[in-house]
C-alpha cells in the first residue's frame, strides 16, 4: 500500500502552522501525562491519604486497549507505513507473541518477566522465516498471502496435537496464574508504546528509514541505489513482529486467559491498519492517534464505555452492528477526504476546511 | 594477471539476454575503460536498456559474461553492484515521491557504493554538493513532485552521482530536453566526468553522442553493429541503414 502521493497543495508548515503543531504538541504531552498518573489515584495508597479518584479500573482498563492497539497500528506502520507492504496478517504476530509467553508460563513454569522477552523474539524469528518468501510478493499479493498466514497460524497452534494431547492448550486455551494487578499491565502496555515510538522516531531518522521509504516509493530505484532491499524489508517486518509480539505477551499475562479466539481475532488485523490509516500512515504520531481516537469510538459505539448513552432508536443489542457499520463508513469517509490521516492536521501541514476536502477528492478520484 | 588489458574497467562478453523467444540482447561484447565517455546508440527497440539492466544488475544474464575490474560480477544483485561502484539512472525518471530534492539525493549517498554509505548527517552534505553539481541547489528543499521534467532528469542524475560511482550508466537524461536544455545538460556531464568518473551513455541526440562521447557503440536488434569514433560511426553505411532505412542509405550514396 502506498501513501497518497504528497501533492504541491501541502506546503511546509509557515508560522501559524508552525504554532498548531506547538499548541497541539502541548496538549498532546499533557493529556499523556494526564492519562499517565490518573490510574496511580485508584491505588490503596492514594485513596488512604484521600486523593480523589480521576481513574477507576474500567478507564484503564480502556486505556491499556488502547495503549495495546497504539503498539499494533504503530508496528504495523513500520512495515506497512514506511515500506509500504500491506501486512494483513501481524495479529498472527501477536498471538505468537501471546502463546510464547503463555507456554513458558503455564507449562515450562517460567516467572513472568523472564517469559515476557521471548514473545518479541519468537514472534521476530517467525516473520523472518515467512517474511523471505512472502516479501517477494508484491501489493495484493502480498496483502492477500500475509492474511492467509495470518488465519493459518491461528489455526495450527489451536490444532495441533501430540499423541492426542493439544500441545499449545487446543480449543480449551491456556491458563495463567494471576500475577500482579492491573495498573501494572496499564503502566506495562504504555511502556511498549512508548518503545514503539521510540523505535519509529530512531527508525525515521536512520539510513534503516530512508532505505524503507526509498522501497516504499520505487523498489528498483532503491534497489540500483545500493539499497539491500530484501534484508530491510525483512528487517522491517521482523521489527513490527517483534513489537507486536510484545504487546501479545503483555495480554497474555494481563488477560491470564488466552486461546484462538482472543489473541488471533481477524478483526485486529483490519483495525489496526485502520488506526494507521487514519491517524496518518508514514507518521509518527499517526497511528498513536489513530488508535486512540479508533478504539475510544469502537468502545463508544458497542456501549463499554462508562460515558455511553443510549443512541436513539438503537436497542442496546444492535450497538455492536452500529459499530460495524459506523466504522465501516468512517473508513470509505478517510481514505477519500483524509487520504493523508487527520495528523495533516494536528501537523500544522493543512487545516480543515471545505477546500482541503475538495482538494483530497481530486487527489483519491479518477 | 596480464598488464595491458587492465585499463579495461568494465569488460562484456557474449551477453545475451531473451525475453521469452526474443533475444533483446545478443551476444554483446565490448570494453569500456576507466576515465572515458562511451556513447551507445541504435534505433528504438535495439536492446539499449536492456544492456545497462543486464550491467546493474536488475536483469540476470542468459549467457555470457560481465567483468569489472578483471572479476565477474553477473548474477549479483542490484545492491551489490551499487557498492562496487556502478551507478545509474532511469530513462523513465523514478524518484521517490514523498521525499523532498534533497532527500532523494541523500538517499543515494546514504547507500550507493563502499566509498559512499555515509552517515545521515554527511550524506546531507554530500547531497547539497551533488545538487550544486547538477544545479539543483536552489531547489532542493522542493518536494520532487514539483519539479519539471528537465529538472527530474537532473535529479536522476544526482542521485546517482551521490551514490560516489566509478562509473556511471546514463539511460537517455537527454531526451525530451530544448536545445538550451541539452547545452546545460552536456555541462553537467562533463563536470561529473571531470570528478573522475567513467560515463557510459545512451542517447538518441546525436549532438551529445558527438559532442562528449571518446567512443561509441551501435547496438541493433540486440546485436554490436559498429564500434569506433563517434563521427565515423556516424558515417558508417551499417549505422545509418539501421537507423533510415537500407533506401536512405543508398541514396545518400549514389
Amino acid at each position: 500500500m502506498s501513501t497518497p502521493e504528497r501533492s504541491s497543495f501541502t506546503t511546509r508548515p509557515d508560522a501559524s502552522g508552525r504554532r498548531w503543531r506547538r499548541i497541539f504538541l502541548i496538549i498532546g504531552a499533557a493529556v499523556f501525562v494526564y492519562a499517565l498518573l490518573a490510574p496511580l489515584t485508584s491505588t490503596d495508597a492514594a485513596q488512604a491519604i484521600g486523593v480523589p479518584l480521576l481513574a477507576d479500573r474500567l478507564w484503564f482498563r480502556i486505556a491499556t486497549i488502547i495503549a495495546m492497539f497504539a503498539v499494533m497500528a504503530s508496528a504495523w506502520n513500520i512495515i506497512g507505513g514506511l515500506t509500504g507492504y500491506a501486512a494483513f496478517g501481524n495479529v498472527a504476530f501477536f498471538g505468537i507473541g501471546a502463546y510464547t509467553t503463555g507456554m513458558l508460563i503455564a507449562k515450562a513454569k517460567w516467572p513472568f518477566f523472564a517469559a515476557l522477552p521471548a514473545a518479541p523474539l519468537a514472534s521476530a524469528a517467525f516473520a523472518t522465516l515467512i517474511g523471505v518468501p512472502l516479501l517477494r510478493l508484491r501489493g495484493h499479493y502480498f496483502a492477500v498471502a500475509s492474511l492467509g498466514t495470518g488465519v493459518a497460524v491461528g489455526e495450527v497452534i489451536q490444532n495441533v496435537d501430540f499423541r492426542g494431547h493439544p500441545v499449545f492448550g487446543g480449543s480449551t486455551g491456556l491458563f495463567l496464574p494471576i500475577v500482579g494487578r492491573d495498573i501494572t499491565y496499564f503502566y506495562l502496555m504504555v511502556g511498549a508504546a512508548v518503545l514503539t515510538v521510540a523505535v519509529t522516531w530512531w527508525v525515521l531518522r536512520s539510513r534503516f528509514g530512508y532505505g524503507l521509504i526509498a522501497i516504499r516509493e520505487n523498489e528498483e530505484a532503491a534497489a540500483v541505489m545500493g539499497v539491500d532491499t530484501t534484508a530491510y524489508k525483512v528487517s522491517a517486518f521482523a521489527l513490527a513482529a517483534a513489537l507486536t509480539g510484545l504487546a501479545g505477551g503483555i495480554f497474555a499475562q494481563w488477560n491470564v486467559f488466552i486461546n484462538q479466539e482472543n489473541v488471533f481475532p481477524i478483526e485486529y488485523n483490519i483495525q489496526m491498519i485502520l488506526m494507521a490509516l487514519i491517524g496518518g500512515a508514514g507518521t509518527l504520531f499517526g497511528p498513536i492517534i489513530g488508535a486512540v481516537l479508533l478504539q475510544l469510538l469502537i468502545q463508544f459505539l458497542s456501549g463499554s464505555l462508562p460515558i455511553s448513552a443510549d443512541i436513539p432508536f438503537v436497542p442496546a443489542d444492535a450497538r455492536p452492528v452500529l459499530a460495524q457499520v459506523i466504522l465501516g463508513l468512517l473508513v470509505v469517509a478517510v481514505v477519500v477526504f483524509v487520504p493523508r490521516g487527520v495528523i495533516d492536521f494536528f501537523g500544522g501541514q493543512s487545516r480543515l476546511s471545505l477546500g482541503y476536502l475538495r482538494r483530497s477528492l481530486r487527489e483519491t478520484s479518477v | 594477471m596480464s598488464a595491458p588489458v587492465a585499463t579495461a574497467q568494465l569488460e562484456l562478453q557474449g551477453v545475451t539476454k531473451r525475453f521469452g523467444g526474443v533475444a533483446a540482447l545478443d551476444g554483446v561484447s565490448f570494453s569500456c575503460r576507466e576515465g572515458e565517455i562511451l556513447g551507445i546508440i541504435g534505433p528504438n527497440g535495439a536492446g539499449k536498456t536492456t544492456l545497462l539492466n543486464c550491467i546493474s544488475g536488475v536483469h540476470r544474464l542468459d549467457a555470457g559474461d560481465i567483468r569489472w575490474r578483471g572479476e565477474s560480477i553477473s548474477g549479483r544483485p542490484p545492491h551489490r553492484i551499487a557498492s562496487l561502484g556502478i551507478g545509474r539512472t532511469f530513462q523513465v525518471v523514478k524518484p521517490f515521491a514523498s521525499m523532498t530534492v534533497r532527500e532523494n539525493a541523500a538517499v543515494g549517498a546514504l547507500f550507493g557504493s563502499a566509498e559512499a554509505h555515509l552517515p545521515p548527517k554527511l550524506a546531507f552534505q554530500r547531497a547539497d554538493e551533488v545538487l550544486e553539481l547538477v544545479g539543483l541547489a536552489a531547489k532542493a528543499a522542493l518536494p520532487v513532485t514539483a519539479l519539471t521534467i528537465p529538472d527530474r532528469k537532473r535529479l536522476e542524475v544526482a542521485r546517482a552521482v551521490a551514490t560516489k560511482p566509478r562509473l556511471l550508466l546514463l539511460d537517455e537524461v537527454m531526451a525530451g530536453l530544448n536545445h538550451v536544455e541539452v547545452d546545460e545538460a552536456l555541462e553537467m556531464v562533463r563536470a561529473v566526468h571531470a570528478t573522475g568518473v567513467t560515463i557510459v551513455l545512451i542517447e538518441h541526440v546525436m549532438r551529445v553522442i558527438v559532442g562528449v562521447c571518446e567512443r561509441a557503440i551501435v547496438l541493433h536488434f540486440g546485436k554490436l553493429l559498429a564500434e569506433g569514433e563517434p563521427r565515423e560511426v556516424l558515417r558508417d553505411r551499417r549505422v545509418i541503414e539501421a537507423y533510415l532505412g537500407e533506401r536512405y542509405a543508398r541514396q545518400q550514396e549514389g
